[in-house]
């Protein structure tokens, strides 16, 4: 079951859901629209590697916004701390920005039970696209879990700005 | 409703979740990890009728993606379930590489149970190494009376390609 948008203003206000700052005229029928952060990182290396530490830049995008060219893939983050211990939340673009050919996510929608940070968004462009800071990118839904719980512990807990793949902390473990 | 990770495990031992093999950490809060298996195919081209394929030579030191091209990998795993459907993706360590995992299809159809094709597209050039860990698969509850429809692609396992156009 998913949950509607009043549903999340509701649980939200009971500190289920974690979405701050929460703005209650961002709610919809079913999500919650989250904002793009003023920063995106990209990759410097030539090939990524998942065994290795990537090599990142950070980029201000300027109030005046900034351009991803066709094929560009950089990592933005929502302004919102968003996470539940109680339901698991999904993240999905906002139709205006996929309509402009702007993936939020390549992969990876689901959000871990437990998990709360700033979301990374996997901004991936079909085409040329201009992203501004505060702009209205993507939604989150929640949906109902069944069973048990068991929280999130992982590497990207309590997530701060657009994070980047850390995967090779698994292999030099 | 999505199910938890112990309600996953649950499913699992009363025999109604397939994963195979299956190793206990493989359990996330709300998913289940699957590994990359070793049989990797690259799209070589278009016969005006449908897509081929080559296998590519996948060894421990692993195969760097082009990117904008597409592969078909498969999950080591087999996985499945008789009374869920399921939707499997990438992981955010590989997402956050801007790795696709599925292009589109995300859904698994109840009672289908197989090593599942991966379609891959990397955005940036990638490394990728057999039996890493790279996506996951949820597990959802049915609402309904479940009626099965003839299966194309659910019993077979490895990297297949599409019989949409056989």
């Amino acid at each position: 079951m998913i949950l509607t948008g009043k549903e999340i203003a509701k649980q939200v206000e009971e500190g289920r859901i974690i979405i701050e700052p929460f703005d209650a005229s961002t709610v919809t029928t079913n999500s919650y629209d989250i904002h793009l952060s003023d920063t995106v990182l990209v990759y410097e290396d030539e090939i990524l590697d998942p065994k290795v530490k990537p090599k990142t830049k950070e980029i201000k995008i300027p109030e005046e916004g900034m351009i991803l060219n066709q094929h560009d893939f950089v990592l933005g983050a929502s302004q919102e701390r968003v996470g539940s211990n109680f339901f698991a939340p999904m993240l999905h673009a906002k139709s205006g920005t996929a309509r402009q050919g702007l993936f939020v996510h390549v992969t990876s929608d689901l959000v871990n039970i437990g998990s709360i940070g700033q979301l990374t968004l996997q901004l991936y462009a079909t085409l040329p696209v201009k992203i501004y800071p505060g702009m209205r990118i993507a939604q989150v839904t929640f949906w109902v879990p069944e069973g048990e719980i068991e929280l999130y512990e992982g590497k990207y807990q309590n997530a701060k700005g657009p994070g980047f793949s850390k995967n090779y902390e698994e292999f030099n473990d | 409703m999505i199910l938890t990770g112990p309600k996953i495990r649950e499913e699992y031992q009363k025999g109604t979740i397939t994963i195979d093999p299956y190793d206990p950490s493989m359990i996330n809060p709300n998913s289940l990890d699957y590994r990359l298996g070793p049989d990797l195919k690259k799209f070589t081209h278009h016969d005006g009728n449908k897509a081929h394929f080559k296998d590519i030579p996948f060894g421990p030191e692993g195969v760097v993606l082009e990117p904008h091209e597409m592969y078909l990998g498969h999950t080591l795993e087999v996985i499945g379930s008789k009374e869920h459907a399921m939707s499997l993706i990438g992981r955010a360590s590989m997402g956050y590489l801007g790795l696709f995992l599925q292009v589109s299809a995300d859904l698994g159809h109840t009672t289908s149970s197989h090593q599942w094709t991966l379609e891959i597209v990397a955005t940036k050039p990638i490394r990728l190494y057999p039996n890493m860990k790279i996506g996951q698969v949820s597990f959802w509850k049915n609402f309904g009376e479940l009626e099965v429809t003839p299966q194309t692609y659910a019993k077979l396992s490895g990297a297949q390609e599409s019989r949409a156009t056989d």
